[in-house]
């Protein structure tokens, strides 16, 4: 099935999606801004969520509203094809019930910094209770190489399947090469899923 | 005597004086759902921005949209040039495609179903990051 038949002349192109995610501070907006053909944009979203320890005894509504911002950039693959990134915010137990940012997402790069690994931890446990794809992108800070990707896999308790890629997100290159290990592993996925192609 | 700015925090510093939903006329959910925030919206091609054809209170937002989105936006980056909120945003897009001053493309529904992109789409994207 071709992508790119539009219906009834639309000149819009398709927009898909892949999330950068991670702790606070380990280069989500970095990789993004690397990656771009736009500094990256910022936008913002209320989000309604229960507000925890506040009874409900009454009938009033135990709801309240935090606003979250994110970063996110944009590569037009072509006339036809946009990729938007979106570095998730960095209030995770925010972003988590943000059903619009997670829906349709491709797939998702978890950055993580070996110096603080637990904070990319919550990361890992949302696409995997979620089923999303991923790829754990290290950010090699100033080439900083201090654990091997062994003690890193343990660290993080990684499913042997899930790619982890050495990066630096300030780094072009680097940046795209993690993108494409994502799409690699999606590839790979698909084709387990699916070994029978459908016409 | 203090001055009447005495004490305001600075983080207000650079937010609009304009409630966001003062923009909306009070509304806080957009009429429709179909909207993300990588919809591409796009303004119709005979439609042009100082006109309000169609709507009932047309917003400064309004045309600024419109003008914005001669090429194809994403929800996402014109909430992001307006500087409101997402939620805000989809309102006020929302009124401009039932005035039938815009249209809309939706992104693939995919991930919902736990389902992966065609290998159509992931090659597409393979080889535009390649090309990087």
């Amino acid at each position: 099935m071709g992508y790119a038949i539009s219906d009834q002349g639309d000149a819009a192109p398709l927009a898909v999606k892949i999330l950068i995610a991670g702790g606070f501070g380990v280069g989500k907006t970095t990789l993004v801004g690397a990656v771009s053909e736009v500094a990256p944009l910022r936008t913002e979203e209320y989000l309604t969520h229960a507000s925890v320890g506040v009874d409900d005894l009454e009938g009033v509504s135990g709801k309240s509203t935090t606003t979250v911002a994110l970063d996110f950039g944009r590569i037009t693959i072509s006339s036809e094809l946009v990729l938007y990134l979106f570095g998730t915010p960095g209030q995770e137990r925010f972003w988590f019930m943000w059903n619009d940012l997670v829906n349709g997402a491709m797939g998702a790069v978890v950055l993580v910094d070996t110096r603080r690994l637990d904070v990319s931890f919550a990361s890992i446990d949302f696409f995997e209770s979620r089923g999303i794809p991923f790829v754990v992108g290290v950010n090699c800070f100033h080439g900083v190489r201090d654990r091997t990707q062994e003690e890193i896999r343990r660290a993080l308790d990684l499913d042997p399947q899930v790619p982890l890629v050495l990066c630096d997100a300030r780094d072009r290159t680097a940046g795209r090469d993690v993108l494409l290990a994502l799409i690699d592993h999606l590839m790979a996925a698909r084709s387990r899923s699916a070994p029978h192609p459908v016409a | 005597m203090k001055h009447w700015t005495e004490g305001f925090d600075d983080d207000d510093a650079d937010e609009s004086l304009v409630r966001p939903y003062t923009i909306t006329g009070g509304r806080t959910a957009p009429e429709r759902d179909d909207l993300t925030l990588i919809t591409l919206v796009t303004t119709m091609s005979e439609v042009s921005s100082d006109t309000g054809h169609g709507l009932r209170r047309m917003q400064p937002e309004h045309r600024t949209i419109l003008t914005l989105c001669a090429r194809p936006l994403a929800v996402a980056e014109v909430a992001s040039a307006l500087n409101l909120p997402v939620s805000v945003t989809k309102i006020l897009i929302g009124d401009l495609i039932e005035a039938g001053q815009m249209r809309s493309r939706p992104p693939l529904a995919f991930a919902q179903a736990g389902g992966f992109p065609s290998m159509t789409i992931l090659e597409a994207v393979r080889d535009g990051l390649r090309n990087l």
